[in-house]
Order: structure tokens, then sequence, then C-alpha cells
């Protein structure tokens, strides 16, 4: 793997002007500042409201894909094929570059073992990691913080939510900021010196008695200094990184800035909604295409943007759980099962769909009406905690679930 | 996460003397009362004569006689936080004159209460006294407005409703031009596209259909420059996020957004249209997917721009004499207009300069200027203010605390297609009624609601064997399927499920996924009347699945829309539903994990009273868990309540509303925008967050500062002026007592007081009043809708600052302390 990417590294330069190299290299090759900062990053990206894998990463060369989805179908012209059995749904063109570059990989019918088809609860197990126990009050992503073999960097940002409340994921016993705006992030004005009002309340909830609103206080005042001192505002987006408008672009074109501000990002998570199509998904376009495009778009912006600094990151995506594989009556699909996954980094083994494929037979689907899981989502996400972030500790992420190294799908080089 | 001691301050001391107002505090809040010695000693023997009285008597207490003592005093202002929206000056006295125990069986009757005073706060809002068909008509939306142009339906004869459509034609016209026009570009580019897409493609052949949506996705008719709502990928649903960003995009003191009723907000109509305008909103909203290539989009987007300047510029000079005329003149200066000046004028005043252009106009008129930017967003943002004002100034306030809640277990979002027209409805006429009557009631209302059946698409939902889903045409015959349309009828799940999930027995209420099928094929049938239209429930028997189905082990035998009625009352007597409820009923009144001896007996109410609510309510109120001491303050706000909680307590005028939303959307709570069937959360954990705790500071010391646009709020008199206390600390103390109920921690004061110390020997406070004068003077300015250029008062850069009358108001409502109830 590493001879890979020093080959890549070497040769940057020889092919500097033409487009098939990834984004990372032309800028090192541009003389772009090298990055001091060698931390490892797990970006987590959460599809809420249960996205639908089937039309996603479609396997278009299953013979029953076509019988079951009779009006939402994704033609086998249309999809953008992988490896001539799957097939990217049109509107993840902007994946294709990441695909083609060996970058991006698919883990498909995974997700989470626990039956239920409440997104609520779904969400909360895939958060906390936990599937089927409720009483685990802090999330996997604070918990992979844990044990990591270097030194905690000491950072306010070490892990951000984007979004106005910490989500489930990263609450615990590790500091996290949710930020919903860079440009909000401060108390009474942008002034480099701290204002009046923000010292009163520095020393207000610094000094509270109360454990909860001092907590976060304490995380947001550092967040707040260290923040105006890195100016994060002076990194702006990459030429090639387009990001769409929208919240989710927003999410990530900001996550971004934070990363190259070198403020020691260790895990991130943003999530993106609108993915509960009940009624007239539509196929090749229509309310799932658009919610792809504003998807892939974000991500492809965002991966752009980190350059070389892609190569130490790792994004990974997912939904609670997957949809039925026939279409309902409304031209929807209702709640299902397993899902798909997509891992994006630079020591992926990309251009590979991993996983087992279960087949969409009447006698292969979960409860006679779902794509069956075939790997668990603690597979996927251990072998990133363990072989990319270095926490060998997988037991106390996943506490009751077995994640033996040898069973990893080994998509990290 | 408290410390204080688990003792009941329901009690009535011995002696009533001033520093026994600590009895019942929690140790920390005492200490900060006492600071010198001999106040100590005084303190400890009092506290041993208090403690020595105390008798548990709450029960015994007789209801009549008023509360007069200082634990009584904590236990008015715990009734007041659990069951309003916060106190307001004056509210603690007049609670424990009347008597905590009656004042709480007042509440529970909200019938008896006048509230002509909110009445007329709301009489402006025309749409709340609509029907969704009116509001259809008056506030069309896109599919409405093209079945005009295309001559399916008469232009209305009232001038102003004409104005609203012509003009809505006008911009639908221009949008369609600019959308062919971006298609032939994007024909033009194709060919060179393509060719660098085949650079980067190794070996995969791109078929040209495979071309992802490019052509018809047109970025034209909706460019970014604009202000389009780009992000919404969902065709009927603008999601909370963006009304989340699009408040915070606008928060300092901004509107411009979709989420709002002003004279900017054009493009965002076509994120609001009914459910059968969804072929049309999905071009609109595919052209949201902007994937033209960089340098083209750039160049449009800079000429653009640059153009537009300009022309706002002129046009700004040009409309500018019109904002000198009085407030009727005005009005009728632009309905005089033409289509396209309309047009150019609704571009060139923006922002807060709409806003001043309203002022002083009838509501009806402010209603039509309004809608002539954005007829949808009128519905939604009238919707929001009169939640706020409610909450704000009704005096039903555990009526409303209800109504939301109700409204919040049965959510039902805003943003999804004809839902905008019918919640104003469902709030008021499927919630209100029933906020403190029957559950079950409640819950067939619920059921039978246009909103609902809309939101979880019941109204969709058809049985596979019945007439209508075999495709039996009504009038005997066959029926012939046209070539190419592969559209099935059938099952959808969504309502079955959320109803037994989240509506009843709640996810651990012990149903399957069968349950979770049959449940749906009770309720096919149950359908809209034309909801694009505003139409009302209908029950459908072609829709109806046939035969028995069976619910939980329990047989329901075909009686077409009676099978919901029997469901319905089975889910609504379940004991697993009354535990529920009584369990969010306490999450809600009492803590985030209740005691579960308190929530059973709840539900033992509620199955004894046949889910009466405000038996329920009662049982909580007068059990000893709702007024033990680890439950006073124990809950955190959420953002509607530490707004609302903040205008409350400074006894603020809100004039507009919507920059108040705004700022509780910037805190994560977007009012009707949760998309999610299960609401918000009532929990701490989801509104303790570093970007939500600046917020909340951000917004009090604006707030307070007087620079949220359409709220009058006057600290300074708060604090006894005018003119303000020339001793800062003085004014530290007064407002203490007036806004945290003299409930304020040692550090909180102590913080707030450091800042304060350089200036008492320093002479800064007459400088301090000077600048909140000035604060006044720019309120009032901005009220009677004069231009104000003054800037605000400088001081000499070398004297240290101390905090004026405002910030210390805006400090005290950010404290830990107010973030709680």
């Amino acid at each position: 793997m590493p001879t890979r990417r020093i080959f890549l590294r070497n040769s940057a330069l020889a092919v500097v002007g033409t487009a098939a190299i990834p984004g990372f290299l032309t800028r090192a090759a541009f003389g772009a500042v090298e990055n001091g900062d060698r931390n490892k990053r797990l970006v987590v990206i959460f599809q809420r409201g249960a996205a639908d894998g089937l039309n996603i990463v479609v396997p278009y060369a299953e013979r029953n894909y076509y019988g079951m989805r009779p009006s939402i179908n994704i033609p086998q012209r249309s999809v953008l094929d992988l490896n001539g059995f799957f097939g990217l749904h049109p509107a993840l063109s902007a994946f294709q570059p990441l695909w083609q570059q060996r970058h991006l990989a698919i883990v498909h019918a995974a997700g989470s073992p626990d039956t239920t088809r409440s997104h609520f609860d779904a969400q909360d197990f895939m958060e906390t990691g936990t599937p089927g126990v409720k009483s685990t009050d802090d999330g996997w992503l604070n918990r992979s913080l844990h044990d990591l073999p270097l030194a905690a960097p000491n950072t306010a940002f070490r892990a951000i939510a984007l979004g106005p409340s910490l989500p489930r994921i990263l609450s615990g016993n590790e500091p996290a900021v949710a930020m919903n705006n860079i440009n909000d992030f401060s108390v009474g004005g942008r002034s480099p010196k701290p204002s009046l009002a923000a010292t009163a309340f520095e020393a207000m909830y610094d000094h509270s008695s109360d454990a909860v609103l001092h907590g976060t206080g304490e995380e947001t005042f550092d967040a707040v200094k260290t923040l105006k001192a890195a100016d994060p505002g002076k990194y702006q987006p990459a030429p090639n990184a387009n990001y769409p408008k929208g919240r989710f672009g927003d999410s990530l074109r900001q996550l971004a800035q934070l990363i190259k501000a070198n403020l020691g990002v260790q895990v991130a998570f943003a999530d993106i909604g609108g993915w509960d199509h009940h009624v007239n998904e539509g196929a090749t376009e229509g309310q799932l295409a658009n919610v792809l495009t504003d998807f892939s778009q974000s991500i492809a912006a965002f991966w752009n943007d980190l350059g070389d600094l892609g190569e130490d990151t790792v994004v990974v995506t997912m939904s609670e759980f997957g949809r039925t594989a026939r279409e309902n009556g409304n031209r929807g699909t209702d709640h299902g099962h397993a899902n798909v996954m997509f891992v994006l980094g630079g020591s992926v083994q990309g251009g590979k769909v991993y996983g087992r494929w279960p087949g969409l037979d009447q006698s292969q689907l979960y409860e006679g009406r779902d794509l069956a899981l075939t790997t668990d989502f603690r597979q996927v996400i251990g072998e990133a905690v363990a072989r990319h972030m270095g926490n060998k500790n997988l037991a106390e992420v996943f506490p009751g679930y077995d994640n033996q190294p040898e069973k990893f799908l080994r998509y990290l080089g | 996460m408290r410390s204080s001691p688990a003792r009941s301050f329901s009690t009535r001391p011995g002696a009533g003397q001033r520093p026994a107002a600590t009895v019942g505090l929690p140790p920390r809040v005492a200490a900060s009362r006492i600071r010198k010695p001999t106040t100590l000693w005084l303190f400890l023997a009092l506290l041993i004569v208090g403690m020595a009285c105390v008798v548990p008597q709450l029960l015994a207490k007789k209801k009549t006689e008023p509360d007069s003592g200082p634990n009584d005093q904590k236990r008015a202002v715990h009734a007041l936080n659990r069951l309003t929206f916060g106190p307001r000056p004056g509210d603690v006295q007049q609670v424990m004159a009347m008597g905590v125990d009656r004042w709480i069986d007042v509440q529970l009757h909200p019938e008896k209460i006048d509230d002509t005073a909110l009445q007329s706060r709301l009489e402006q809002f025309r749409t709340l006294r609509m029907s969704a068909h009116e509001m259809v008509e008056n506030f069309p939306d896109n599919q409405i407005v093209k079945q005009v142009m295309d001559g399916k339906k008469s232009m209305p004869s009232d001038s102003a409703r004409r104005a609203i459509y012509e003009v809505q034609m006008a911009r639908l016209e221009a949008r369609q031009e600019k959308k062919q026009e971006k298609q032939q570009e994007m024909q033009e580019e194709k060919p060179a596209r393509s060719a660098s897409t085949n650079e980067t493609a190794s070996s995969s052949s791109m078929p040209a259909s495979s071309m992802p949506a490019a052509p018809s996705s047109s970025p034209a008719s909706m460019p970014a420059y604009e202000g389009t709502n780009a992000g919404s990928a969902n065709d009927s649903a603008k999601t909370p996020e963006e009304l989340a960003a699009a408040a915070a995009a606008s928060s300092d003191a901004m509107p411009a957004t979709a989420a709002n009723a002003n004279l900017a907000t054009p493009s965002s109509a076509s994120n609001s249209m009914p459910a059968s305008g969804m072929s049309m909103l999905a071009e609109n909203n595919a052209a949201t997917a902007e994937i033209a290539p960089p340098t083209v989009k750039a160049k449009i987007t800079d000429d653009a721009q640059a153009h537009r300047r300009e022309d706002r510029l002129d046009a700004s000079l040009k409309f500018q004499p019109l904002f000198d005329l009085p407030p009727d003149e005005r009005y009728k200066k632009v309905m005089a207009m033409s289509v396209e000046e309309k047009l150019a004028f609704i571009d060139a005043v923006k922002g807060n300069k709409g806003q001043d252009f309203l002022i002083g106009m009838e509501p009806k008129q402010k209603e039509t200027l309004l809608a002539l930017a954005n007829p949808q967003a009128v519905i939604s943002d009238e919707l929001v203010q009169a939640k706020l004002l409610r909450a704000i100034y009704s005096e039903r306030q555990l009526d409303e605390v209800m109504t939301d809640f109700w409204f919040n277990h049965f959510n039902v979002f805003v943003g999804k297609g004809a839902d905008r027209i019918l919640l104003t409805s469902y709030e008021q006429d499927v919630i209100r009624p029933h906020a403190l009557g029957k559950f079950e009631d409640l819950l067939v209302a619920t059921a039978k609601s246009p909103a609902m059946l809309f939101y979880l698409d019941n109204w969709q939902s058809m049985g596979p064997n019945s007439p209508q889903g075999l495709g039996i045409p009504p009038h005997g015959g066959y029926y012939i399927r046209k070539p190419g349309d592969n559209r099935r009828n059938g099952l959808n799940e969504n309502y079955g499920r959320e109803l037994l999930e989240l509506h009843t027995l709640s996810v651990n209420g012990g149903y399957s996924q069968r349950d979770v099928t049959e449940a749906a094929k009770v309720f096919t049938g149950w359908t809209i009347d034309k909801p694009a239209q505003g139409g009302g429930f209908k029950y459908e028997p072609r829709m109806h699945e046939p035969g028995p189905k069976f619910v939980l082990g329990h047989k329901i035998k075909p009686k077409g829309e009676d099978e919901g009625r029997e469901l319905l009352h089975m889910l609504a007597t379940s004991p697993q539903t009354a535990h529920f409820i009584s369990l969010k009923l306490a999450q809600r009144f009492v803590s985030d994990d209740p005691p579960p001896a308190l929530v059973d007996r709840m539900a033992k109410t509620f199955l004894k009273k046949k889910g009466d609510i405000r038996e329920v309510l009662s049982t909580l109120f007068h059990s000893p868990e709702f007024w033990n001491d680890t439950t006073y303050r124990a809950k955190v706000k959420t953002p509607l309540e530490f707004v609302a909680s903040a205008v409350r307590a400074t006894g603020a005028d809100v004039d507009d509303a919507m920059p108040l939303a705004r700022q509780i959307a910037n805190m994560g709570m977007p009012l009707y925008g949760a998309q999610p069937p299960t609401g918000y959360s009532m929990k701490a954990e989801t509104w303790v967050s570093s970007s939500a705790l600046l917020a909340r500071m951000n917004f009090a010391l604006a707030f307070t500062a007087g620079k949220i646009r359409g709220v009058k709020v006057d600290p300074v008199q708060l604090a006894g002026g005018p003119p303000a206390p020339a001793d800062a600390a003085l004014a530290l103390s007064t407002l203490e007592a007036k806004l945290l109920t003299a409930e304020v921690s040692k550090q909180t004061h102590d913080s707030i007081a450091a800042q304060i110390a350089p200036a008492a020997n320093g002479g800064m406070s007459a400088s301090s009043a000077d600048s909140t004068n000035t604060m006044q003077d720019r309120t009032q300015d901005r009220r009677s809708g004069q231009k104000q250029d003054r800037k605000p008062q400088r001081k000499p850069a070398d004297v240290p600052r101390s905090p004026d009358t405002n910030t210390i108001a805006g400090l005290l409502l950010g404290s830990p302390e107010f973030q709680r109830r």
C-alpha cells in the first residue's frame, strides 16, 4: 500500500495537468503547504431516514431486481457500471472519478443486525454501536477516541459534529463540539479580542456547578478561542471543490476548513436527511436522484478540497436501514433491512464492492421482503477504527460484539 | 447532575423571615446569598427553626388559602416554570396570592381564563381564520398559478388577489424562459463536457443516456445567486435543516430566507407545493442540481451578479420616495405598478427595507405585499408567529404548553407538500380542542386529519385487493391500462407503523412487523378529498382492503371505516399506551428520567379515567415527585422554551415574532420544522451543545440590547429606571431578582460583578446609562419606521468598559441558571 502511494507521489510532477490525477497530487505539485499534521481522521456521514441502497448501488444484473421495482428501477442503460453486476445510480456521477482512482469502496448488504424498522431506534443503535441495547448512553465515535496510540492532541476540535446539536454518536466522555456555522462560533462578535460579555460568560460557565452546562460550556469556550486563533476563514475551498448549495455541502465545506486549519480534528460527523421515500421515490430522476446528487457532489467536493490531507482521512457513510426490495403501492419503498455503505479514503483499496451479495430471490430475502444482511456495520467501522485510527481496543468501542480482525473486509491497504 | 438534597419544598416553613427564603434552595444558591459571617449565623439559626417546623402538608393545604411564605415562593416559581413558558414580572406574586394549588386548578380549566388580550394580538393573522381552501385561493402555489396560466382556472376578480396571481405568473414565465435558455447552453456545452469526462473515465463506457440528469436539470432556471434553496433534494419537502440553515444565514437581524414572509423570497414558493403539484415541482427542484462545469457557472454568476447589483441599485433609488408616503398611499402606489415594476420593486426592497415598508399598513395590505414575494410563506409564517405569540402572551399557559406537547407527539412537518396549508387547522381544530381532553378523541382526530393523512402517506395507501387496487373502474366494465403506465397501487405502511410506535404503544409496545402491515390494511380508504385544494377527510370504500385483519392477536372483522375506529379504540385503551403517554408527560413536566413509580401512578389514572388527560396531569401535579427538590430546575429549556421565557421574563413587547422564530431555528428547533415523525426531543442532551449554547448567549445579548427586530425590550425599566441605575451593582441585583427570581448562583453573580468592579471606581455608570438610552432611542426610531443613521455613541478607547444595564440583563439570560426551568 505505501508503495502505491509513494509511486503516485513521485510521479505526480510528471502528470500535472492531466485530469485523471487525484487532487492532492496536483496540489502538492503546485507547492501547496505540506501538512504538518499527520493525524489520522475518521469522518462519519449519516444518511438519516433510511436510504434506498438497492437504488443507490444498483444490482442491475440481479434477475429479480427489475421485477420487484416495476416503476422505480434504474434501467441498466442508465447505471454507471461498477463491475458488471453493480452500477451506481446515475445521480452519483460525482463518485465515478473517486471510484476510478480507487479511493472509493462500497460495502453492500451491510448494516445493523437489529430487526427494528423504527427510524429512531435504528439510528440510535447505529450511533451507540450497540444494536438492541438501549441503555448505552454514549456513542461509538466518541468511544473510539479512548484508546488511540498517540497521545491525544490538545485541541477542542478533536471530535466535531457539524450541526446545531451534538449527535448521539459523539456524546460521551471525550469532549466533543457541535458547530452549526464557523462564522457564528463566538460570543459577542468576531473580533480577535474576547468581548466583555464573552469573558463574563466564560467565567460563569467555568465555575458553574451545573454539571451538564459546565462541561459543554468549558468545551465551547476552548473551541471558540482555538478557532479565533486559527482563523479557518482563510482556508477557502480548493478550485476543484464545487460544493453544492445546501446544508450538507455547507457542513462538509466547513469541516474541510477546520481540517485544513490544522485544528487536530480526529473524528467528525455530518448528516444528511431526506431519504424516507414512501411515495414517489423516482428512478433515474426524482426525489432520490435529487438527494443523491447533493450527497455525492458534496462528498466529492470535500474529497477534492482536502487535497493531500485526504491521504490521512477515511470517510464512511451509513444509514439506519435499507428499504423494501419491492416497491410499495405508491411508487415508493417502505422500511427494510440491509443497506449499502461507502468508504472513501487515501488508504482505501477502492474500486471494489466488498461484502457478500445475498441475492434477491424470495427465499434469500430477509423476512421475505428485504435485502438480507451479510456484513455487520461494526465490522466495517471496526476496521477503520483499528487499522486506520489505530485503536485496537474494539471490545470497548463496540461492547458485546466480537470484532475479529481476521474477519475484516480488508478494504484498507 | 444536580447535587441538591432530595427533599421536598412543598411545605411551609415556620419562620417566614427573609434569610429563610433559602431553606428550600440548593446549597450553592443559599451560599451565594449569605456572605457575611454574622448573616451566616442568623441563617443557620433560622435554618434549624425552619427545618423543625417542616411538616409535609402539601396535600392537606387548604386550596383557598393564599401562599405567602418563602417556600411558597419557590413552589410558585416551580409551578410557573413547569406549567407555563416561564414567569413574567409579577407572576410569582400573583400565583402566591391566589395559592399555587388553586392556580394550577385554574390552568387545568383554560376555558375559565380570559384571553382576549392574546386574541387581539392574533387578530392581524387572517390565515388563522381561513379554511385550507381559502388559503389555496388567496395564496396560490405554482400549480394553481399554472392552472390560471393555462386557462383552466379563471383569474380572481379581487384586485389584491389578482395582483398576487399576476406577479406569480410573470415569475413562473420568467423561470421557464431561463430554463429553456439554459437548456440550450447545456446542449452547446455538452460535447466539451463529455470529452473531459472521457479523459477521467478509464474503462467504463458511458452510454449517452447515462449522462446524469444533466440536460433536464437545467441549473439556470433557479440559479444559485437567486438565493434559492438549492439544497432541497426532496421534491415535496423542505428539510428542517434547511429551515434552520436559512434561519442561521439570516439570523443577524435579516430575513430574506425561504422560511419567512419577507418581501425577499420569491424563489422559495416552489418548495411549498401540495403533492399534486409534484410533477411540476420535480422540474423546479431538479433545477437545483447544479452540475454545470465550474467555469461556466462562474461566468454566468459573475455577469449576472454584476447586472443585478446595478439594477438593484437603480431600483432602490427609484423606489426610495415611496417610503416617505403614508402607509395606505405606499400600498396603493405598489398596487398601481405594472407587473414588471412590481417584480423590480420586490427585488429592490429585500430584507429590513421590506419590513420597514410594511409598517403601519393594514393586515390585509401587509399580507398582499408579502404574498407578491412569496404567497405560500405567508401561511406558514403566520402560523409560526401565532405560536410564538401564544407561548409568550396567552394567559392559558398550560393549554399552550399542552398544545405544543401534543403537536410534537403527533408531529407533522410543515415542509411536506400540502401540509403547509393543512397545519393551521391541524393545530387549531385537531390538537388544541383535545389538549386537556380525552386521549382517544385526540387520537381519532389526528387519524382523520388531512394533515396527518398526508404527512404519513395514508391518504394514498390502498388495499392491494380493493376494487381500486385491482384496477376495477368505478362503474363496472374493464380497466384498460395505458401503455407505459406501470403504476401500482397498494399498501403504504408509514402511518400504520408510526401509529403503533410513536402515537400509542411505543417502540417497546410488543408489536411485530405483521401488526404494522395489518394496521396499514385497516386504515386503507382513510384518505383526503383533494388535498391540494384543502379538502377534508374522506373514507373511500373502493380503496379499502377487504377481509378481516389481525392486529396484536385481535381479530378485526370487516366493517369498512369502523375497522379503523375499532383499532384506535383498542390502542387508546391499551396499558402500553397509558404507560407511554404518562412517561412522555412526566418527561415534559418532571425530569428527563422521571421516577417509574410516578409514571405507573399516572398510567393507572389514565386507564381508570379512560384516558382523561386532565386527570393524568392532576395526578402528576399533585405527586410528591413533582414537588421534590431534585425536580426543581431539573429540566433544560428547549430553544422554544428558552426564547419564550426570555421574552416573558423581561416583559418585552413583540410586534413581529418572525425574528424570534429565526433565532429559535438557529438553535436547532425550527417551529413546525421537525421533519421526522418523532418530533423534537424533550431531553437536555439534545439541546446542550456548543453551537446551541453560543446561540443562546448571543441571543440573550442581542435581545436585551434591542437588536432583535420586531421586539421592544426595556432592561433599564426592569432595573428600576429610567434612568438606568447609576450603580451597576444595584442594577445587577435588581435584575437578578427580576429575571432569575432571585435564584442566582454565586458563580454567575461573581462573574458579572467582576466585570462591573472597575466601573464603580471609574465613574463609568453614567456613561453606561447614556449608551443604554441611545439603544432605547434607536429602538424607538426603528419602530416608528424612521431611518436612523446615528451610530451608537463611542466611548473613549482608554476608559475601561463596563457592562451597561442591557448587557447585564443579557448576561443573566445567557447564564446557566436561565437555561433551566
